[in-house]
């Protein structure tokens, strides 16, 4: 479509264009430039994921020797799927957060942590080698931080503690794989993504160090127990960046998997395939159940969050086992990668929009914005229904092919884990139950707030389409850039299996399956979790017991933090020997310092006065005669 | 290389670069202490003209040229200056370090007392340094190491309190104990091998080694002890802790290029130009440099986790860092070899940024302490982001430079078979996370503190002139200009480490043509 100078030049542009918008916070006179730029960075992401869509397979990679170690920046088949989902997602969280952060005193620091962010993200989907994509992963990792802890809040500052420790153990891990690997690469610098000799040259190392790369990535990706972190941040970031981190900052950890793990046929490492299987079949079902015991819509989805990533971990595990059919296996992960990130994406901005929508009835004794109400519930239902994998939407397409790839697999594997999905599915379905009635609490509570715009009802009213309500003026409160967002989202991932057939390229052969395929698998679960929810409500006891369960955000670190705490004996002792040892070292210094200054008291008294001038008038001597003599 | 033939093939060129520096220094001393003015023209001239003359000889050097320039004092001992590739990595820090380095002492020191001598002795100190990046053979080498410990002994007791005097002691014992040690293993080189010219490859005959290893293991370690108390080496790194008691700018060119670097630079010289690394490693005394510089990589970062005075933070974080260069030099492949020797330069960038922001706390806000740092990005966030860029380099996060260096160092140090050095890479960037995230999270998301002093207010040096004045900028221009710089200069190492000039590629230079 496009001649190869402007392709190159829209692929750097991919990526420049946020770094520039994140370094021009610099200047203070620019830093209003960066609160409007940023929401728009990604659009030329956006445009190229375009012409990868219209064209794939055009682009040649794009080289930069002087860049870090030798940059090279391209779309394949897999980062040409995650290019679409990044740039769509980050320009629909960036319309929406134009918005919510319309009055926020710290919008400029946001917006340039949100540049900073993006360019990461799309520098990882780009990146041509791992040293590249190991840069862009950091970059994005580090400065995602300024998002999580962005409203200073005491739960914020803890997440963000959490999310680095966790974030550091995870890079650190990448790490230590990425050195072995090159050393095993001869040294090379430049890693391309061609890593079965390297894989080989490792010999019995390997299991170690993919071991480590799956830990590394696994961190970002909320693999089950490396996820504690997630839970935490994802929620309490704004909702723009959370929609972001658990759309498709997440995908980032599924990326580096595919990008450093060996691929099917060659593969030395079926353990490692395995394991990666078994842990993601933990992580779907651990996910379902922590989140249902959760009060907090957006920890709700971060925990779904948790479960989908592990049909991903299965995915990956596939591409991984599967010999001839790995490309079948890597096709099934970018569907659900892709519906997986429109879905979580829409859900939590929809989250942002109910808190906006102004409550009903029940609350303030009016009526206004029943249609509003009932405009977010229908667009909650259809992004719920396609995360549940109901019939007709993207997560059937989905699940339909990661079972494809599962039935390549065929075995005992296939017999156990076929029916385990189906009870996956149907704990998926619960928590979207789960998540539709602790959102009605969220409904209207940030129109009581105070500072609040007072008229939130009459823009949304506005806003949607179709609606008569009389007050449709341009807002001031900007609800209807929170809203356009968050419905394009619904949009795009409702129609999804109209197009994710075709539209990001996939591998050759892939075969996807018609939305419409397996209904039963999709119809059965759904009409389950729906009985099973209305018995559950109808039943306060029920529900009692459930939250008896009492599972706190975060899950698993709250034990051990605790066991840490509790654990102030040991580590005081282990504190109390470590300070002993120092200050006996400081001691014997002392004494030896001691020793050496009496020895020494007649030269310190060269160092005062006209000995050192004469000592440096013999360098200038020595100098006059070195310039005359050369 | 760019450039087929060198502009200047002025074999002098390496004394040139010397005088640049030298002759300031002796002239300032001889002006008044009120004549302002001129020592700034001196100050600026003379920096602006060393960068002037380092980069003809990195051109010269860039198409093949080689400076050498002698001078016979007695017969057999000649003064050697050679200016070649690895000369010119640890010159062209210094040149470039010392320019913005003045500039931020003239600030700091406005109207402070005695700023003729401390001028003065700051050029000396970089002409000692330049002095032992240049020296073509071990006597030209301990005779500028000797002479650096008397150019620096006046800036590290320049405030004149007690606890700077007594560093200043603390800092000569160390210093002229090993400078002795140091001239004892030089004499017994020269008996031993005849020679103490700097060659690449090292001149000790490997067939005389390998039959008296021991002696050579002695001499080696006689030679090591004389210089690591300038590197910082575990255990006698007790005086750098201290020293930092010295003016901010002191601090920041002793513990980016001054002294500590020569000591690294010496460490290099002595395992490659001297013994050759091959012969070190037979005889077993580059082990024991790798041994010594690990522990000293953990033992420094340590002892930084449990520091709340910020310059102590970042002279213990020195004392680990440093030793980065000793690992990676000490050991046979040439990956590791380039990762060490780059930290030089790049420990260089990034510390030097770091203590330039400590005092630009110190000297803005009167906060010295991590403790009092609560909610000071929102006042100073320039400041506050030069220092975590410098930071997050020191951590090894890319693309800071100093994620270069630690990858050449990780993936070298597999290559030689030793994995036990990854571990202590990593357990040290563990470590750099654990005592710098703390800061930045303080100063980034705790509430603001009471302790700031108003401009000047805490201020012993500055006075009420700047207090004055529309706040434009959150600081002196003169402090946060070369801060700034110092941290694009560690960032752009790393973003554009490919290219052929970045530190990195100059010394992939060096070590590709076997001038290590």
């Amino acid at each position: 479509v496009l001649s190869p100078a402007w392709m190159s030049a829209l692929t750097w542009a991919a990526v420049g264009v946020p770094v520039a918008v994140a370094v021009a916070w610099i200047v203070p006179a620019l830093r209003r430039g960066v609160v409007a730029a940023a929401p728009f960075a990604a659009i030329p992401a956006l445009a190229l994921a375009a012409v990868h869509m219209v064209s794939p397979g055009t682009l040649t990679p794009v080289e930069a020797p002087a860049l870090f170690l030798g940059l090279r920046l391209g779309v394949d088949t897999a980062g040409g799927a995650l290019l679409a989902l990044t740039a769509v997602l980050w320009t629909a969280a960036g319309i929406f957060a134009r918005s919510q952060h319309r009055h926020d005193p710290g919008r400029e620091r946001f917006f340039a942590f949100w540049a900073a962010t993006l360019a990461g993200n799309v520098g990882l989907v780009l990146a041509w080698d791992l040293l590249g994509f190991y840069l862009a992963f950091a970059v994005m990792t580090f400065s995602a931080w300024g998002l999580v802890v962005h409203d200073r809040s005491e739960a914020a500052v803890r997440a963000g503690r959490v999310y680095i420790v966790l974030a550091l153990v995870g890079e650190v891990a990448i790490l230590s794989a990425l050195f072995a690997l090159g050393a095993a690469a001869g040294g090379g610098v430049l890693l391309g993504f061609e890593l079965s000799e390297a894989w080989v040259a490792l010999g019995r190392g390997a299991p170690l160090v993919a071991g480590l790369a799956v830990a590394g990535f696994g961190v970002k990706a909320g693999l089950v127990p490396l996820h504690v972190w997630l839970p935490l941040a994802h929620p309490v970031a704004p909702t723009a960046a959370s929609a972001l981190l658990s759309g498709v900052m997440i995908k980032a950890g599924l990326l580096g998997w595919l990008r450093i793990l060996p691929a099917g046929g060659e593969t030395v490492l079926p353990g490692v395939g395995e394991a990666l299987v078994v842990v993601g079949v933990i992580g779907a079902f651990y996910g379902v159940v922590a989140g249902l015991a959760q009060e907090d819509p957006k920890t709700v989805l971060a925990y779904s969050s948790v479960s989908q990533m592990g049909y991903l971990a299965i995915g990956t595990g596939l591409v991984v086992l599967l010999a001839d059919a790995s490309h079948l296996a890597l096709g099934a992960v970018l569907l659900f990668a892709l519906h997986h990130g429109l879905a979580k994406g829409a859900l939590f901005l929809s989250v942002g929009v109910a808190e906006r929508v102004p409550a009903g009835a029940r609350k303030t004794g009016s009526g206004r914005g029943t249609r509003a109400r009932w405009g977010l519930r229908a667009g909650v239902a259809l992004s719920a229904l396609a995360l549940a994998g109901a019939p007709l939407t993207s997560g059937a397409v989905a699940k339909g092919a990661l079972k494809a790839g599962l039935g390549e697999l065929g075995g005992a594997w296939y017999a156990v884990l076929d029916p385990l999905l189906l009870v996956a599915a149907l704990g998926t379905a619960l928590l979207m139950v789960r998540f539709g009635v602790v959102l009605e609490r969220k409904i209207g509570t940030a129109a009581e707030k105070p500072g609040a715009a007072a008229s939130a009802g009459d823009d949304l009213a506005g806003a949607l389409p179709g609606s008569t309500t009389p007050g449709s003026v341009p807002s001031r409160s900007g609800l209807p850039g929170l809203v356009l967002p968050w419905a394009a989202l619904v949009l795009v991932g409702t129609s999804a299996p109209l197009w994710m057939a075709g539209a990001p390229p996939l591998p050759d052969g892939v075969a996807v399956p018609g939305p419409l395929d397996g209904v039963l698998a999709g119809v059965l679960p759904l009409a389950l979790a729906i009985g099973l929810a209305a018995l559950v409500l109808r039943r306060p006891g029920l529900t009692g017991k459930l939250r008896s369960l009492d599972i706190p955000p975060g899950d698993l670190l709250v034990p051990v933090t605790r066991a840490l705490a509790r654990a102030p004996r040991g580590a005081g002792r282990l504190s109390h020997l470590a300070g002993s040892g120092t200050a006996r070292l400081q001691s014997a210094e002392g004494a030896v310092v001691h020793r050496y200054e009496r020895l020494a008291r007649g030269d310190l008294a060269l160092a005062r006065g006209p000995l050192l001038a004469l000592a440096l008038f013999g360098l200038v001597v020595l100098l006059v005669f070195a310039m005359l003599g050369g | 290389m760019t450039g087929a033939t060198p502009l200047v093939s002025w074999q002098a060129l390496p004394l040139a670069v010397l005088l640049s520096s030298f002759v300031p220094g002796i002239w300032i001393m001889l002006l008044a202490e009120e004549q302002r003015r001129l020592r700034t023209v001196l100050n600026l001239v003379g920096a602006g003209a060393k960068v002037v003359f380092v980069g003809l000889m990195l051109q010269g050097i860039g198409a093949g040229a080689e400076y050498g320039w002698r001078l016979q004092v007695v017969p057999g001992l000649e003064l050697t200056l050679v200016g070649d590739a690895l000369a010119l990595l640890f010159v062209t820090l210094s040149a470039v370090l010392w320019l913005v380095t003045t500039v931020y002492a003239i600030g700091y020191l406005e109207d402070s007392p005695n700023r003729r001598r401390f001028f003065s002795f700051f050029s000396l100190c970089v002409t000692a340094t330049t002095g032992i990046a240049m020296a073509g053979d071990l006597f030209t080498f301990v005779l500028f190491y000797e002479a650096l410990t008397w150019a620096t002994y006046p800036l590290v007791v320049h405030r004149g309190t007690p606890e700077a005097v007594e560093a200043g002691r603390r800092y000569l014992l160390y210093t002229l104990v090993s400078g002795a040690v140091l001239v004892l293993g030089a004499v017994w080189f020269q008996v031993e091998t005849g020679t103490v010219g700097f060659q690449s490859g090292g001149v000790v005959d490997p067939g005389a080694a390998a039959a008296a290893p021991g002696r050579y293991l002695a001499l080696f370690l006689v030679l090591l002890a004389g210089l690591s108390v300038k590197a910082a080496l575990f255990p006698v790194h007790g005086w750098l802790p201290v020293a930092m008691v010295a003016p901010a700018p002191v601090s920041a060119l002793l513990h980016a290029v001054a002294v500590v670097k020569a000591g690294a630079f010496g460490v290099t010289r002595l395992l490659h130009s001297l013994f050759g690394i091959e012969v070190a490693w037979q005889i077993g005394g580059a082990g024991i440099v790798a041994v010594l510089a690990s522990v000293t990589i953990v033992y420094g970062s340590v002892r930084a986790l449990a520091q709340d005075d910020l310059k102590r933070l970042l002279a213990f974080s020195t004392v680990s860092q440093l030793s980065y260069i000793a690992l990676g030099v000490a050991l046979l492949t040439p990956m590791a070899q380039i990762g060490g020797l780059v930290h030089l330069v790049h420990q260089g960038l990034m510390k030097i940024t770091l203590f330039f922001c400590a005092g630009l706390l110190a000297e803005t806000l009167g906060v010295k302490r991590i403790s009092q740092m609560g909610g000071i990005a929102r006042r100073m966030p320039l400041t506050m982001m030069a220092f975590t860029v410098a930071a997050l380099g020191m951590i090894g996060i890319p693309p800071v430079a100093g994620f270069l260096s630690k990858w050449y160092l990780g993936v070298g140090a597999l290559q030689a078979g030793l994995p036990w050095v990854v571990a202590v890479l990593l357990a040290s960037s563990l470590l750099n996370a654990a005592y710098f995230l703390p800061v930045i999270r303080t100063a980034y998301l705790d509430p603001p503190g009471s302790a700031w002093s108003g401009e000047g207010d805490a201020n012993p040096v500055g006075g009420p002139a700047r207090a004055s004045g529309p706040r434009r900028l959150e600081a002196d221009p003169r402090l946060l200009v070369p801060a700034l710089v110092a941290a694009a200069l560690a960032l752009l190492s790393g973003v554009f480490g490919g290219l052929d000039w970045s530190p990195l590629g100059w010394t992939e230079l060096i070590v590709g043509r076997g001038d290590l």
